[in-house]
């Protein structure tokens, strides 16, 4: 995991090529019929996220976070400000061969089984069909879904289908990975290995761009976040720098006697601290909800929806092994990899200094 | 697994009913279901070869497979499919066996392909529309359009698979219209001249021509002296529309000498005949197809007299004698002619005299007119049936895929009741085009070029709304939206091959290439061109999120 460490440090990379997504200035009104302006979706939001970060983009419902994902995608066409995208714009084709996008709600033919919506997308990304034979196995493994693979995904359950959607993400073995609140839908096995997943991409170098109003994913998760509200960023920072709280602190021990509290009371007291809570440690629903499914799987207790799924799959690789992927009509000069110097040719870097120099 | 039992269970039942209508003595109803079977196992089967074929992995063909598995998953193209595969075999339990043979074998046809490609193409608009509507108002277009795929190629894809999928079908309708004229063409005829209009009249590929007049420097010194003198006594009536005007004239001298007044001799000359005597054969014939028609109303549904010379040998001897002609008017009549009487020169020039009695309670004989464009037309056989029908269907696709190019470009540009709405007007008017020019034409188009009528109509708009003469200002600007509209829209009627087929006519190669040009690429592609222009700039997401 070495060249995931060095990715993850921005400074050990040059900081044209290190930069995956750059949005200065970036506005959108939706429009009605007749031209009129109606939303303000998003107003003036400047980001900037590095290669190998898993960045945060967090806000209550309607705050624009799908919209500024979509305008990164290239689907919405900002009515002001510029992107960047893998040192690209967002309209580059050449550079959707290394994205993977799950929308907010999972789009589907409902008619393609599982493995042939799979295998759509991954003809779309030019993947020869051994090579995407291998990775639907893989991708339906990871994601729980083997077993019912050849079903249409119209009978899906939502959580299933959000399955699936993550799968079809992660078929072109994405640098950048564009998450619009993934663990919508999902039971909290679900949620919590889609948790381990993008961690566990994390680790291998990928850029993953998550977008969530759940606290708890990225408070787990993220390097970085923006928090989001009414169009615009209200606060950015790497996690500790936000969630630290400078007036309160906690001791945690094992369980105290009686006695050993009192003494403790008193200490703080002579200090002149005088509010004190004593609890003792709660886990969280989520841990017990968790050893409950584990202890029914270990059962053997089946069932006919989704299962817990298995381990990240392998062509999942870090930067500097995809070198090997068998992928075709791929070129090699916009290829993603570690070290900068390579990666340079196939970033407009122009377009990155003209973004950089405009930032305030 | 369940499906391969059900099928199983299908085709069983299938073949119980055949074998006991078979039994009943149905042959007609047996003969149906059979080609129904056999139509949706094409269906099938065709379409696992559409699949096959575009295996490859890239993003035009992965979309356009995905349609083509859309097309008989939709509920509204799959019950179009299912009504074109019960159609074609139903349709010869419709036929009134009391016809003669050949009429049978062309109202087959003509139904046979006529709903084919109405079907066809409301298949076409409906599966365009709501595909690339489908994927927008559902957000798929959002899980495509972030691949490596640009917004151009994923509508190549959708007409790619479109126009896939109308060759399977125009390709199974084919097959299944052929084979039903086929087994009818091997039924009994009502009687001689039955069989062989069915053979030389239906299942054949024949060219026409039409007569010039024996003396066509008269005719047109005619023409020219009358067109000097109207213009010298009622320039009023040139004012207006000179063109119009003349083309007035023109026509009514044109019916003039088609007209074989009591006790005259006209003369119709054909000409370039040169190939036709090596085409048809030592002994063979020509046909001279001939709709008379009587210039006293009263007497319409009379017959007309009159003695016919070929290159100025009367024709036909019988016994030695000169044989007069006595045939039926608002009747079309084929006289098969002697190839041997066309001159070295390629020329065969049919006198006409009247031979027309005074009718009871008239005092004078009766004119006969062989009305200009359908009275009186030449025609020998340049080709089979078979390869005539493959050219019909050719021509067919094409069509087929014109309409899929304006259904894809509707779907680009608007959302699915309005593309499907926009991309109905266009084949409406496509369709009826050539109907529109030739019923508005004269009055309509008021300058012979559209830029003219543009100005003109525009002008005179102008004037109307100066003096507050609304509605008629209104009746002009419709006016030029429609000259526009046809002008702008090529007229499948410019290549109609479902009537060429059905009266035995050959549809030249060269009518061939200009349908593809114009059809199948020029318009599609500037069509295409606006439709993808437009998709380009739009934001592809839900109108409501
Ligand atoms: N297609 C659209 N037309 C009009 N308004 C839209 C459209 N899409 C989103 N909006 C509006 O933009 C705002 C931001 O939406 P969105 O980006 O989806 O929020 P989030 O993803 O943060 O929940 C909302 O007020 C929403 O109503
Ligand atoms: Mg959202």
């Amino acid at each position: 995991m070495i060249a995931g460490e060095t990715a993850r440090e921005p400074e050990a990379v040059d900081a044209a090529a290190g930069i995956d997504i750059k949005c200065v200035g970036l506005t959108k009104t939706f429009r009605d019929f007749w031209l009129r302006p109606r939303v303000r979706a998003v107003e003036g939001i400047d980001l900037e996220v590095r290669r190998g970060q898993i960045y945060g983009l967090l806000g209550p419902n309607g705050s624009g976070k799908s919209t500024t994902i979509k305008m990164i995608l290239g689907l919405v066409t900002p009515t002001s400000g510029r992107i960047a995208v893998l040192g690209r714009r967002p309209r580059d084709v050449a550079s959707k061969q290394r994205i993977g996008y799950l929308p907010e709600e999972s789009y589907l033919y409902r008619f393609l089984s599982a493995r042939e919506t799979l295998d759509y997308y991954g003809r779309l990304f030019r993947l020869p069909s051994r090579v995407r034979r291998e990775r639907i196995d893989r991708l339906l493994e990871m994601v729980g879904l083997d077993a019912v693979g050849h079903r249409p995904v119209g009978e899906f359950s939502k959580g299933m289908q959000r399955r699936v959607g993550l799968a079809q993400s992660l078929i072109n073995d994405p640098q950048l990975l564009i998450l619009d609140e993934p663990t919508s839908g999902m039971d909290p096995v679900g949620a919590r290995q889609i948790k381990d997943v993008i961690a566990d991409l994390g680790r291998r170098g990928k850029t993953v761009l998550l977008c969530t109003h759940q606290l708890s994913d990225v408070e787990d998760l993220c390097d970085r976040v923006a928090i989001m509200f009414g169009g615009r960023v209200r606060a950015e920072g790497t996690c500790d720098e936000l969630l630290v709280q400078e007036d309160r602190t906690t001791i945690r021990s094992d369980t105290l006697p009686a006695e050993v509290v009192a003494e403790v009371r008193d200490l703080l007291a002579r200090r002149g601290i005088g509010h004190i809570d004593v609890e003792r440690p709660r886990r969280r629903l989520e841990s017990l909800f968790l050893e409950i499914v584990e202890r029914a799987r270990a059962e053997g207790v089946q069932t006919s929806g989704a299962k817990a799924g298995g381990s990240v799959a392998e062509f999942l690789k870090g930067p500097e092994a995809t070198d090997q992927a068998a992928v075709v009509g791929r070129d090699d000069t916009t290829r993603p990899a570690s070290a900068p110097d390579s990666t340079s040719g196939g970033v407009d870097s122009n377009l990155i200094e003209s973004l950089t120099r405009r930032q305030p | 697994m369940r499906n391969l039992r059900w099928l199983a269970a299908i085709v069983v039942a299938d073949g119980l009913v055949i074998a006991s209508l078979v039994a009943l003595g149905r042959p007609v109803e047996a003969t149906g279901l059979v080609g129904i079977t056999a139509m949706v196992i094409g269906v099938l089967l065709g379409i696992a070869v559409i699949r096959w074929a575009l295996g490859g992995a890239t993003g035009v063909v992965g979309v356009a497979r995905a349609v083509v598995e859309e097309a008989v998953r939709m509920r509204g193209t799959l019950v179009l499919v299912l009504l074109l595969v019960v159609a074609i075999p139903s349709l010869p339990l419709l036929l009134d066996h009391s016809e003669r043979l050949a009429y049978r074998m062309q109202f087959l046809l003509t139904w046979s392909l006529g709903a084919t490609g109405l079907i066809l193409s409301l298949l076409t608009i409906i599966l365009a529309c709501s595909s690339i509507g489908g994927d927008i108002e559902s957000g798929r277009i959002q899980m495509t359009l972030v691949k490596p795929i640009h917004r151009g190629e994923y509508l190549v894809g959708k007409w790619l698979g479109i126009i896939l999928f109308n060759l399977l079908m125009v390709a199974l309708a084919g097959i299944g219209t052929a084979t039903f004229v086929r087994l009818l063409a091997a039924t009994e005829a009502t009687d001689a001249r039955d069989r062989t209009a069915v053979d030389h009249q239906v299942l054949a590929a024949r060219v026409a021509v039409e007569p010039t007049p024996g003396n066509p420097g008269e005719v047109e010194a005619a023409i020219t002296e009358a067109i000097r003198r109207v213009e010298e006594d009622a320039p009023e009536a040139f004012a207006a529309n000179p063109d119009a005007a003349r083309r007035r004239i023109r026509h009514e001298y044109t019916w003039q000498w088609h007209t074989v007044t009591p006790d005259t001799t006209s003369i119709f000359v054909f000409s370039g005949l040169e190939a036709v005597r090596e085409s048809v054969g030592k002994g063979g014939t020509v046909q001279l197809e001939l709709k008379p028609r009587a210039d006293n109303v009263d007497i319409d549904l009379a017959d007309v007299r009159f003695a016919m010379w070929l290159n100025d040998r009367p024709w036909p001897m019988v016994g030695g004698d000169h044989q007069e002609q006595t045939l039926s008017t608002l009747a079309v009549h084929v006289l098969d002619l002697p190839a041997d009487a066309i001159d070295d020169d390629g020329v065969l020039r049919v006198t006409i005299a009247n031979r027309n009695l005074v009718p009871a309670g008239e005092t004078h004989p009766t004119a006969i007119t062989f009305s200009p464009g359908e009275g009186m037309r030449l025609l020998w056989r340049a080709g089979g049936f078979a390869g005539n029908f493959v050219r019909g269907l050719v021509v067919m696709w094409i069509k087929l895929t014109m309409v899929a190019a304006v259904a894809v470009a509707a779907g680009a540009c608007l959302d699915i009741p309005l593309a499907i709405l926009a991309s109905l007007v266009v084949y409406a008017t496509a369709v009826g085009s050539g109907f529109f020019r030739d019923a508005l034409g004269l009055y309509n188009m008021v300058s012979s070029t559209i830029g003219g009528a543009i100005a003109e109509r525009v002008g005179r708009t102008m004037i109307m709304l100066l003096e507050g003469r609304w509605y008629e200002a209104f009746r002009m600007l419709f006016g030029l939206v429609t000259d526009v509209a046809l002008w702008l829209t090529p007229a499948f009627s410019d290549f109609d091959a479902v009537g060429r087929i059905a009266s035995g006519m050959l549809i030249p190669g060269s009518d061939l290439v200009a349908c593809l040009w114009r059809i199948g690429l020029a318009y599609p592609l500037i069509i295409g061109l606006i439709g993808w222009a437009v998709f380009e700039r739009r934001d592809l997401i839900r109108s409501s999120t």
